[in-house]
């Protein structure tokens, strides 16, 4: 086995298993974001409904504290705010509480993390910005490693002289011709 | 190994550091300067419209799955102003809503007139509108 062949391997073996934790990351969180249409990959929601006595549709400085007192949360308020002459609406830390000035009818629209995804997710989409950027960048220039080092594991019928080479091909005309039509079929 | 692990720690107390900041830039952040009130921007959008702005007030909607927008509580009640971002340049988090955001932008006034205008006789008449929005460059978001 060449020297060049030994480091590729060397490389390509201690990087590869650094790697697994952020591959798999990626990988999952991709998925789950690439369907951001169909769900949301950070949150679960809720809706809760009941009533209250009705507050009426007075000064706003007069119902804001009648509203907590008869919604008696146990819980910190983040802010409240008068959207509408009969909509009130109470902010805490997992959503928002809808309250009919008029009829007392409460909706509790609420969301939590999404376990696992959240955090995933938050890391993919590079959240974070500033630290995270460096360990990205970090972790990008491991995936071109392991993409180079991989081309010279093996030689001879299932190398790149042979299928490997097919394959690797196949793998850089597919997206390369989803591009080219991409660019001549979109405004 | 002792000087890997000990980079480790250190990187990972930097991260947990920058997680628990309370006061988080957006984009290219606020500049120094006096804010508008939103109530006023409103009362006479056409002196505002193509104009940096400087607004504050509670977030009172956000985007709910991409966070390419938030809504902003006017200091005058049922008032809002809605802070249009690009895709992808700031996320606003769901979380947001109910915390005090500070954003700077361009305001827009979007009239839509050729819906009106293309109105056929016989079809229901289309509602002209107007949208104000502040296209945001950057946001100050005060957690709480």
């Amino acid at each position: 086995m060449s020297a060049f062949r030994k480091v590729c391997r060397w490389l390509h073996r201690e990087l590869g298993f650094f790697a697994v934790g952020l591959t798999l990351v990626y990988a999952i969180s991709g998925i789950a974001v690439n369907h951001i249409h169909h769900w949301d990959p950070n949150h679960t929601a809720y809706t809760e409904t009941w009533s209250i006595e009705p507050p009426g549709v007075g000064e706003t400085d007069v119902l804001a504290p009648l509203v907590l007192e008869r919604l008696a949360l146990d819980e910190p308020v983040k802010d409240t705010w008068r959207a509408g002459r009969e909509l009130f609406q109470v902010f805490v830390d997992d959503g928002t509480i809808d309250v009919n000035l008029a009829t007392g009818e409460v909706t509790r629209v609420g969301h939590a993390k999404r376990p696992v995804f959240f955090d995933m997710n938050f890391m993919h989409l590079n959240k974070g910005r500033a630290p995270w950027t460096g360990i990205a960048d970090a972790f990008a220039g491991v995936m071109i490693v392991l993409a180079i080092t991989g081309i010279f594991l093996v030689k001879g019928r299932r190398g790149l002289a042979g299928r490997g080479g097919v394959l690797m091909g196949l793998g850089i005309v597919l997206p390369l011709a989803y591009a080219i039509v991409q660019r001549f079929t979109q405004p | 190994m002792r000087r890997i692990l000990m980079t480790i720690t250190l990187m990972s107390l930097l991260l947990a550091g920058t997680a628990l900041a309370k006061e988080k830039v957006y984009g290219k952040g606020v500049s120094e300067g006096e804010f508008t009130k939103i109530s006023t921007i409103l009362a006479d959008p056409d002196t505002y419209a193509g104009k940096v702005v400087r607004i504050e007030g509670t977030a009172v909607g956000v985007c709910a799955h991409r966070g390419c927008w938030v809504t902003l509580a006017s200091d005058k009640e049922e008032e809002t102003m809605r802070v249009k971002v690009k895709d992808g340049v700031i996320v606003f988090p769901k979380e947001v809503i109910g915390e005090q955001v500070q954003v700077e932008g361009i305001f827009v006034v979007n009239k839509s007139e050729q819906k009106c205008d293309s109105t056929k006789k016989g079809e229901p008449e289309i509602k002209c509108t107007t949208i104000l929005q502040v296209s945001g460059t950057g946001a100050v978001v005060n957690w709480k």
